[in-house]
């Protein structure tokens, strides 16, 4: 028999994994709209796309603009282990696994400090 | 137009042999889009960052839903390889092109090498689980202590603070050449930490995640990603990933093994004269 603090473990799991997929078909649905956009627009990608511009990015999705789907998927691609981490950090929590929950924890800090430290070295 | 189908369809190869071979898409994807398309190695090194999240994601999600995977395992390496991607994305918009180039070609070498050396056989691994101890035994009464928290079915994990060097280690590697870094971490795992090899290789699966997305939140902000290159190119190696394992089984990996040993030293040498 498998004991419940296990079971929860193990659902836990199943729950990540199935939303790891399921973010990664969202993403590859997203870039192959913005591709085929970009191609039937007859961009060629060697010319060089614009830079992430978060304020532009509905703007563009609503005007059927291949940026603002592809950094759309992009940034979905990217999300998707960051929000792996967030729901296994709920799940320790929810167990009562503190040192897995510092861990999930010390990862996102790690990314967060990354963004600020690459945002500063920009400025 | 044109452009856009050559890099669907080096994406998909990439992403095909990848698969074929056990290597992530990003030991081909570099040199696919610098020597092939003429891209900054640099800009390759986003874009190539970006399809190995995407394959990542999607083959963990199957690992982790057959519970083939060390969650709690990969997650602690995890916080080291971030660490290490930390540094290493950081360092990269410091590096001169020439240098990573250099260290590329080495890798490519390396890899080449090591697959010429490597028993021919299915690059998927073949170790099986270790069997699951059932048999009612005496309740130990200690407390567990880290290693024990992060022991799986039927295994004991050692060795812990190698494989936090290592992870960080495998962190730098994959922030600055755009790989996955699986060719350091599954060995550590596997030879070092007692990991049977399928676990290890699910669980390097895993953490290329994190490890990506911490380097590419780095490029990102830099402008080191290009979504019209990006899109393309993930789109091939996802399709060319999916396909690559569903044909692991009926190909003969010989001379495919062989070929492959050819087209790497080309391109290490290649990346070398880059560098020169």
């Amino acid at each position: 028999m498998i004991d419940p603090g296990r079971a929860g473990a193990r659902h836990a799991e199943r729950l990540i994994g199935r939303l790891l997929i399921g973010i990664t078909y969202l993403a590859v649905l997203l870039l192959l709209v913005g591709v085929a956009l970009l191609i039937g627009a007859g961009v060629s990608p060697l010319a060089g796309g614009p830079r992430l511009d978060v304020g532009r990015l509905v703007a563009d999705l609503l005007a059927l603009q291949p940026t603002g789907f592809l950094w759309l998927g992009l940034l979905a691609v990217i999300a998707a282990p960051i929000t792996r981490v967030t729901i296994a950090m709920l799940a320790y929590a929810r167990d009562g696994d503190w040192l897995m929950v510092g861990v999930s924890a010390g990862i996102l800090v790690v990314i967060a400090i990354a963004v600020v430290s690459a945002v500063v070295a920009t400025v | 137009m044109i452009v856009g189908l050559w890099m669907l369809g080096g994406g998909a190869a990439a992403g095909v042999f990848g698969s074929l071979l056990g290597l992530g898409g990003g030991i081909l994807i570099v040199p696919l889009l610098t020597l092939g398309f003429g891209l900054p190695l640099r800009e390759a090194v986003g874009v190539s960052l970006v399809c190995v999240i995407m394959t990542s994601s999607a083959a963990a999600g199957v690992y982790l839903e057959r519970h083939v995977a060390n969650l709690r395992l990969g997650m602690t390496l995890e916080l080291f390889t971030a660490i290490g991607a930390l540094v290493g994305g950081s360092i990269a918009f410091l590096v001169d092109e020439r240098i990573l180039s250099l260290l590329f070609a080495l890798l490519l070498a390396y890899v080449a090498f090591s697959m010429f050396r490597a028993p021919v056989g299915n690059a998927s691994p073949s170790v099986d689980l270790a069997t699951v101890d059932d048999e009612p035994g005496v309740e130990d009464p200690s407390p567990p202590t880290v290693l024990d928290r992060l022991a799986g079915d039927g295994y004991e994990v050692r060795n812990l603070g190698r494989g936090l060097v290592g992870a960080t280690g495998a962190g730098v590697a994959s922030s600055l050449l755009g790989i996955g870094g699986g060719i350091i971490k599954v060995p550590l795992m596997h030879l070092s930490m007692g990991v049977p090899l399928r676990v290890a290789t699910a669980t390097s699966n895993l953490m290329i995640g994190i490890t990506g997305a911490a380097s590419a939140v780095i490029y990102l902000v830099h402008g080191g990603i290009d979504p019209y290159v990006a899109g393309p190119t993930a789109i091939g190696v996802f399709v060319g990933a999916t396909a690559g394992s569903r044909l692991a089984h009926r190909i003969g990996l010989r001379y495919l093994r062989l070929l492959f040993v050819v087209v790497l030293s080309y391109t290490a040498i290649q990346m070398l004269i880059r560098a020169l």
